[in-house]
């Protein structure tokens, strides 16, 4: 029989997501594992892979539509698999509705089965099947890690298997596991380089445009709560970094190689003066575009910025870049926030989803590798701050655990310091509304 | 529909239902003296479902006995005519008025072998009508099944097929003890190839009517050709179905249903009788003990009679037991992950 493609839940309050574009065609083959479309939810943009490999039949849902949870999205049959009319057309006619009108775009397509699906979220230990569970026992594996695709998240058997094959697929290219302070630098991970410019997104507004610059490990789908957080019409340019959400995969020689990138993005990007935000890495970054474009940055805003000592959580980045599974990461994604509990189970279960491919990680950790060597930044941009000429203002947590908000002194007298109590390293994330806030009354003067 | 008994090689002819049970009689009464009928109306009359038919011409009254029109005093004589070396087949004309017979039934078939230490048997034969859709509205339609099933000392069949009503009388005859069987009256008038001469069919033996991978349907009686239609529909869509005739309700052919959902990972049981406490959350019960448990993929779904007596109205009597539709929905339900 058919396997049923549904639109996944990948976050704790995720009722619906959008269906972005389809990779594959009505009939054509698929390969599990292979990317097969790709959604937008309310908070993240992802590629989701087939659930199985062979023909994909009886498409549902169009690229732009709102689909509930749960909901199938079409069917991939076995190669040789007689087709046979859609199943289900009861519930499949709720949802393969024509391609709304904008204005309706954002309307749930919502069957009896999603609407349950979007209620519960599990509370403790996830819910499976009992085949599940055994299957789990029996290979081994935390149910925590593994994502459930029945109803209410209920992990299915075959959520398991897919979870035990893609281990099994995982091991051969990740050898044993490299020290995080490697006395020698590890040989690098075998990956294939792409080409290409960054990936920009943009949202469209009024006045000068907002440019966002992720930190390292995220992508711009992170900027997502802050984004809901400011003027709605305030428009928003985007980059993605390489090896990051959408950018290609480039291997990069050092910071000045990551920057003369984004400055070309930026080039590329950018109509006249922005207002210039960075996160993190992205703050190194945007303190580096600042630096190289003074004269079309109106303000600039760094957040948590990296480059202003040596300092910064080595283990935690490397911990990050290279997890393989929700168990592995989890404990180093807490280190993001002020208090451990600041990252759900499902949190990191959907950061691990978009973390699936092992050239992602492996590419994200030999950047690692390159900015920040024996855990250390290899790049210092105090100089660069001093010679900014931008109204500029830093925004640290004070329980920020990655980069030390100690490093925020190093700034000249005209730069503003807000430490944000109750903080971690990703304000952003922690709270949009107080950093939205801030950098409103950043932007205005 | 293909009688599932049938073996290659014997002869077999085609029989309706009731002229199966009819012909199962007719050889028990040849091979065995100590074989009688008895009932309400089943001499000249031929039954009220005409299942006896003409029987009395051909073994005479004293093997085809008219009993008054008390369920209790004829159920009480064919106790004690068991008890003193005969084999009774008593029927009832409406399993629903076994309720009259309880006591006979129940507190005296059911316990003599026990209460005399294994000194006595009562080879009794309790061949019951049963089940909805006739019209016969609310006390003569119900599905006691459950109810006689809870009853240690008892064995009770469900013959979904013309081949099993006839192989089923057989073995019951063979049994040294009480056996009721339910013979549904939708099933009476059903054809289908039947094995010629004499053969039994197993108690306590469910048969895979429907061999398939994606969900296990348990069912009896009439349910299980509703379960094989659903089914057929449901293999249009890619949903392999795999449809079992529980055929006995006691005992209870727990390896052949544990081996199906350990295959499948998913349940559902379809009864006529009332869902709750009826046959099929036996099943659920009994699979959730098992070590099928750790097969399951699913919630295990039943599907059961509605928690009400039968209407008489046809549309609302439809409406109050399992029809295919509603197994095909639950089964898609099952394999879609919706429950």
């Amino acid at each position: 029989m058919p396997v049923e493609v549904i639109m996944p839940k990948v976050d704790m309050d995720m009722a619906s997501g959008k269906l972005a574009v389809w990779h594959v065609e009505e009939g054509a083959t698929v390969k599990k594992g292979a990317a097969l479309f790709d959604i937008e939810t309310d908070k993240a943009a992802m590629e989701v892979e087939a659930p199985a490999s062979g023909r994909l039949h009886h498409i549902l849902a169009a690229p732009g539509q709102v689909i509930a949870v749960g909901a199938p999205l079409a069917f991939i049959y076995a190669e040789g698999e007689a087709v046979g009319p859609a199943p289900s057309v009861a519930s499949a006619a709720a949802t393969a509705t024509p391609e709304p009108a904008p204005a309706a775009a954002d309307a749930v397509v919502t069957t009896p089965v999603a609407a349950i699906a979007a209620v519960e979220v599990a509370n403790g230990t996830p819910r499976a099947t009992p085949v599940a569970r055994r299957l789990a026992r029996e290979a081994a594996i935390a149910l925590e890690s593994v994502i459930g695709s029945g109803p209410r998240q209920r992990i299915q058997k075959d959520d398991v298997e897919r979870e035990i094959a893609r281990r099994a697929a995982i091991k051969p290219a990740a050898p044993a596991p490299a020290p995080v302070y490697a006395a020698e630098p590890a040989a690098p991970a075998v990956w294939s380089e792409e080409s290409g410019d960054l990936h920009v997104t943009t949202r469209k507004g009024t006045g000068t445009p907002l440019l966002l610059i992720h930190g390292f490990a995220a992508d711009s789908a992170g900027w997502m709560a802050l984004e809901r957080a400011l003027p709605r019409d305030l428009p928003l340019i985007r980059i993605d970094l390489p090896g990051h959400g959408r950018s290609p995969r480039r291997r990069i020689a050092g910071f000045a190689d990551l920057a003369r990138l984004v400055v070309q993005a930026f080039d590329r990007a950018a109509e006249g003066p922005v207002h210039l935000l960075g996160h993190s890495l992205g703050g190194a970054l945007a303190l580096a575009l600042a630096d190289i474009r003074p004269r079309q940055i109106k303000t600039l805003t760094l957040l948590a910025p990296a480059g202003l000592g040596p300092e910064i959580d080595g283990a935690a980045l490397n911990g990050i870049a290279r997890a393989s599974a929700t168990e592995s990461l989890a404990p180093w994604l807490k280190r993001l926030t002020a208090r451990p509990d600041g990252i759900s189970h499902d949190f990191a279960k959907a950061a691990m989803l978009a973390r699936l491919d092992p050239d992602l990680r492996a590419v994200q950790s030999d950047m690692a590798r390159v900015l920040f060597p024996d855990g250390v930044q290899g790049f210092d941009l105090t100089a660069a701050l001093d010679r900014v000429t931008a109204p500029t203002a830093l925004i640290w947590g004070r329980d920020d655990h990655i980069l030390p908000w100690s490093q925020a002194l190093k700034a000249p007298g005209e730069v503003a310091l807000h430490l944000l109590r109750g903080v971690g390293h990703i304000p952003h994330i922690e709270d949009p509304e107080a950093l939205a806030s801030l950098i409103g009354r950043h932007l205005r003067p | 529909m293909n009688a599932q008994t049938a073996i290659p090689e014997v002869k077999t002819r085609e029989m309706s239902y009731a002229e199966a049970i009819r012909d199962a009689m007719a050889i028990a009464l040849e091979r065995d003296p100590t074989v009688i009928l008895m009932g309400e109306d089943i001499g000249v009359y031929g039954g009220a479902f005409q299942v006896t038919g003409d029987l009395v011409e051909r073994f005479g009254t004293d093997r085809v006995m008219d009993t008054p029109i008390s369920e209790l005093g004829g159920a009480g004589v064919a106790v004690g005519a068991a008890l003193t070396g005969l084999k009774p087949i008593f029927e009832f004309q409406f399993s629903d008025f076994a309720a009259l017979a309880m006591e006979q039934i129940v507190n005296q078939a059911a316990k003599m072998r026990y209460m005399l230490g294994g000194e006595a048997a009562v080879p009794l034969v309790f061949r019951m009508p049963a089940g909805s859709g006739t019209g016969a509205a609310a006390q003569h339609s119900q599905s006691f099944e459950a109810w006689f099933g809870h009853v240690p000392g008892l064995k009770v069949v469900q013959p979904s097929t013309p081949a099993d009503a006839k192989g089923l009388l057989l073995a019951a005859l063979e049994d040294p003890d009480p056996v009721i069987i339910f013979e549904h009256k939708l099933l009476y008038k059903m054809k289908a190839q039947v094995p010629e001469g004499y053969y039994t069919t197993p108690i306590g033996k469910a048969q895979i009517m429907r061999p398939g991978r994606d969900v296990t349907i348990v069912a009896s009686a009439i349910m299980v050709h509703r379960a094989l239609e659903a089914a057929e529909k449901l293999a249009k869509d890619g949903i392999d179905a795999e449809v079992i005739d529980l055929r006995s309700v006691r005992p209870i052919d727990r390896d052949t249903i544990i081996a199906s959902v350990r295959k499948t990972g998913r349940l559902l049981c379809v009864y006529e009788g009332v869902r709750t406490l009826g046959v099929g959350a036996e099943i659920s019960a009994m699979i959730a003990e098992s070590e099928a448990f750790d097969y399951l993929d699913a919630p295990i779904l039943r599907l059961g009679g509605a928690e009400a007596p039968i209407p008489y109205n046809p549309d609302l009597e439809r409406a109050a037991v399992p029809q295919a539709p509603a197994i095909e929905a639950a089964a898609r339900q099952l394999v879609r992950r919706e429950v």
